[in-house]
């Protein structure tokens, strides 16, 4: 008996002042597949997106495998059952570039093979090396598309993907093979749970789920499940390391250089303040000479994470979350800037190198890089996330820049 | 006119402070020119202490607000939430303020960025500006109220901090004045204008926030009314 990948146990879900979903039951086993069809509104991508995990719950819990994921206290538990997913949004930053994103995708399951295949069906192989921001909006889709199908059939067991709206925007080739790939991940064991107004997208799928009523339904018209499942051959692959997000956001960052087109010229205009106050050494005593040399590192923390503003673009930050992969971050760069910066201010005030004024500055820039990408994600709910003013708390993040001048001092 | 006990409450407290304000200037002693700096200019410690004390009774009602949302999901508690943002926002700003005038005067600075009390403060009042302005900046709903609820709750764990910080890690700072189990250097007089401005501002606060969770009920009727013309709410 195949087991029960997907269980939503009497879920109710509220977005904005509106209860979206009320007491919502749906249970998927392995090998079967299931749309959600209703008109706009009705709740489909709220559904999909509780069951990814990215939704806070009124009551009820969502289990994956039995394992519970989701449950109302806020408690949460990444999945390992889910081997893919597709946002209505891309998941994916601009500054990646296909290949890397479907690797980054693949990686969630410790699995990889080779892309060619895969990319040459969607017409996609000639812009394998190229950047999800040059590519076209379908093109896009399709790599969005991938992403999420991929992962499962890399997968060493079946597992559950979540599919919004996977086929629109594409052309009616990448829709036929889509609906071909979701085919054969049924018929591999796989349960796939999908949104969609497209009708070849009903007909592919086993079950239906009418939002209206909360019922699920056999299909009348079941698909044509082809070749007979024992003939399906594996996909050949080998291990592939889960990319954390520190590597992930390291990559991005030296790519877009945003850590020194960011926090990196935050540190030099600092810097240049002080060159531009002269010989002012012999008039300063040693904790504010100190407090001087320490504020480009403090000045680079303070700007931010870079990552956090640019993982909002295609909610990548909400794809890599579902998925169990980390947040992006770069800390380790900013505080290589930090440690630069307090280098060269050392030189240029006292002329001197102090090693421990390095560390310092490097510490110091990492915390407080760190702490500003923490207050920026933790806004990422709202509906206006840009209109809240988290730079409000960063006149007291001067604090832990105080507190060190004076215990070093 | 009916007069509403919230409305009443701000007049009588709007009263006492303004009481407190001559009484500070024109019938307390003055303090030792050996213990202070500037002696003038610590009459505004009648107004300073007790506008932080009603700041942590808004700091307190905020996290009993944000508290009773996050866990309960009462609209009545979402409406305390916003009261004591927007009444700690005044007497947080009043706090920060008075507090900076004095500094400047006695201690030669108006702020000490090393000083933990003054910075743990600091950002209790700058969460107060984040939560008022926030609000206004955001639809009204889940994702609104549990993302400032939560900051809400994370802004009470500085308040107890706020509190002690001046005991154990004091640099500039004074130690507390009341509450100290020990006998301080107040003398009756000074206590008295100390008294009947705490009992001001407490006064004022909490008139400050029933009028206040006052409107934010009037605004969500306001907001059923708007959505049930739109067809959509209950």
């Amino acid at each position: 008996m195949a087991n029960t990948m997907l269980e939503v146990d009497r879920i109710t879900v509220r977005r904005g002042m509106d209860i979206v979903l009320s007491e919502c039951n749906l249970a998927l086993d392995g090998g079967q597949s299931a749309v959600l069809v209703g008109p706009n509104g009705s709740g489909k991508s709220t559904l999909l997106e509780a069951c990814a995990g990215l939704l806070t719950l009124e009551q009820g819990e969502i289990r994956h495998d039995n394992i519970a994921v989701v449950r109302p206290d806020g408690a949460r538990a990444v999945s390992t059952t889910l081997h893919g997913l597709t946002l209505q949004r891309n998941g994916a930053m601009g500054s990646e570039t296909i290949e890397e994103h479907l690797r980054t995708a693949m990686s969630s399951v410790g699995r990889q093979t080779d892309l060619q295949p895969w990319l040459e069906r969607f017409k996609l192989e000639h812009r394998r090396h190229d950047l999800i921001a040059h590519l076209s909006e379908g093109q896009a889709r399709k790599v969005a598309v991938l992403a999420g199908l991929l992962p499962a059939f890399v997968a060493p067991s079946p597992g559950l993907v979540l599919l919004d709206e996977p086929t629109t925007g594409l052309d009616a080739a990448a829709r036929a093979q889509t609906l071909t790939w979701m085919n054969e991940l049924t018929r591999r064991g796989h349960a796939l749970l999908v949104s969609s107004h497209i009708e070849e997208v009903v007909q592919t799928c086993t079950h239906t789920f009418d939002m209206a009523s909360l019922q699920l339904q056999a299909s009348t018209s079941p698909p044509d499940s082809g070749e007979p499942t024992s003939s399906l051959q594996p996909v050949a692959t080998e291990p592939l390391t889960t990319e954390s997000g520190g590597r992930f956001g390291r990559r991005q960052h030296l790519r877009t250089q945003a850590w020194l087109s960011i926090n990196g010229v935050a540190a030099l205009l600092t810097l240049g303040v002080l060159l531009v106050l002269g010989d002012i050494e012999t008039s300063l005593s040693a904790s504010q000479t100190l407090a001087l040399m320490l504020a480009p590192a403090a000045a680079a923390g303070l700007v931010g994470e870079a990552m956090a503003s640019l993982g909002r673009e295609e909610r990548c930050d909400d794809w890599r979350l579902a998925v169990g992969l980390g947040t992006a971050h770069g800390t380790p760069l900013i505080a290589a800037l930090g440690a630069a910066f307090t280098l060269l201010a050392g030189i240029a005030l006292t002329g001197g190198i102090d090693l421990r004024y390095i560390a310092a500055g490097a510490g110091l820039s990492a915390v407080v890089a760190w702490s500003m990408g923490f207050l920026q994600r933790s806004v990422r709910r709202l509906a206006r996330p840009q209109a809240v003013f988290v730079g409000l708390f960063t006149p007291v993040l001067l604090l832990p820049y105080a507190l060190l001048v004076d215990w070093l001092a | 006119m009916k007069v509403r006990v919230g409305e009443a409450l701000l007049l009588i407290g709007f009263l006492g402070i303004t009481s407190t304000l001559l009484l500070a200037l024109l019938w307390a002693p003055s303090v030792s020119l050996d213990a202070f700096e500037s002696p003038a200019a610590q009459r505004i410690f009648y107004w300073h202490v007790p506008a932080a004390w009603a700041a942590f009774i808004a700091f307190g009602a905020l996290f009993l607000g944000s508290a009773g949302w996050l866990f309960k999901r009462s609209e009545r508690m979402w409406r305390l939430h916003v009261a004591g943002a927007e009444a700690g926002l005044a007497t947080g700003l009043i706090t920060v303020w008075s507090g900076c005038v004095w500094g400047a005067a006695e201690w030669g600075t108006p702020w000490d960025w090393s000083d933990v009390r003054l910075n743990t403060f600091g950002l209790l009042t700058l969460l107060a500006v984040y939560l008022v302005l926030g609000r206004a900046s955001q639809p009204d709903g889940i994702e609104t109220r549990d993302t400032f609820a939560g900051f809400g709750l994370y802004g009470f764990v500085l308040v107890p901090f706020t509190y002690i910080a001046t005991r154990i890690w004091a640099i500039r700072h004074p130690g507390p004045v009341v509450a100290t189990g020990e006998e301080g250097s107040i003398n009756g007089d000074m206590g008295l204008v100390l008294l009947v401005g705490a009992v001001s501002f407490t006064v004022l606060i909490i008139g400050h926030m029933l009028t206040s969770m006052l409107i934010t009920n009037s605004e969500q009727r306001l907001l059923q009314l708007q959505r049930r013309m739109d067809g959509g709410g209950p």
